[in-house]
């Protein structure tokens, strides 16, 4: 009985693994984008923001292009010097979304990943 | 000390791969987010799967310490989830597996070890029981 309950372990290993394996990138519920034109760009790889520092244009709604290249998943989250919460990205694994981000006013913006905490970065709107 | 076989029904093997194939499910979805965090989370879990069901001694003995493991290591990994998030889909079917994981090794545990208070009564006593046989032995010798 011992070596049945070993046997169905592996067993159920096996076919989570072979479950698993099929798994593919959550879709993108923001529109997708083809090209990398936007007011901005930022790209997640190795679990960091490649651009920790980004500049955009105030007081006009932004089209800010995400690009994911890592398998973990990422998204953007901007919030406001008093930390409240101005945007949120649609969280995506290896995938590039354009974000529709409203207007923001004149001033410094902190940005980061929701999945990821430690990956963050500032926006300047100016 | 070390009681290495117990018998086990069919239902009991059938639970035991439910709660193997529910840790590495969850085990599976952590590793593929990337991180540290999420990495070492990921390895106590697949640990945790390995230790429910590996057949040596000591974990036989000792499987009423993996089964509480298990149920506070998934408690935990979902309080810590409900405090930082973040709220998605794959992070909601990660915690549904981790709620199954729990009921399942719930189960389990009633199942062989009983009422949790009394199986630590009966370590405690146990372990009282080594101690003196283990003085008696060194004062004979003495």
């Amino acid at each position: 009985m011992r070596r049945l309950t070993l046997a169905l372990g592996m067993v159920a290993l096996a076919l989570v693994l072979a479950a698993c394996g099929g798994t593919s990138a959550a879709a993108p519920t923001t529109a997708p984008s083809g090209a990398t034109a936007g007011d901005a760009t930022i790209v997640a790889k190795d679990i960091k923001f490649q651009q920790p520092q980004v500049a955009v244009k105030a007081g006009a709604p932004l089209a800010v292009v995400f690009v994911n290249q890592d398998g973990a998943p990422h998204n953007i989250k901007i919030s406001d010097a008093a930390g409240k919460e101005v945007f949120k990205g649609d969280i995506v694994s290896n995938a590039t979304v354009t974000y529709q981000v409203p207007a923001l006013a004149a001033g410094t913006y902190t940005f980061m990943c929701e999945v990821h905490p430690d990956m963050k970065g500032t926006i300047t709107a100016q | 000390m070390f009681a290495s076989r117990t018998s086990l029904r069919p239902s009991d093997v059938a639970l035991r791969a439910l709660i193997v194939a529910l840790a590495l499910g969850t085990a599976y979805i952590h590793s593929t987010l990337g991180g540290l965090l999420f990495t070492l989370n990921s390895i106590g879990y697949v640990t945790a799967a390995v230790a429910m069901v590996i057949p040596l001694a000591l974990a036989v003995r000792f499987r009423w310490v993996v089964r509480l493991g298990l149920i506070g290591y998934a408690m935990t990994t979902i309080a810590g989830w409900a405090i930082t998030g973040p709220y998605y889909s794959t992070a909601y079917i990660a915690k549904a597996i981790e709620v199954a994981l729990i009921v399942a090794v719930s189960v389990d545990f009633a199942r062989h070890d009983g009422n949790p208070v009394n199986v630590i009564r009966r370590e405690l006593a146990a372990f009282g029981s080594f101690v003196a046989d283990r003085r008696g032995t060194a004062g004979a010798s003495a």
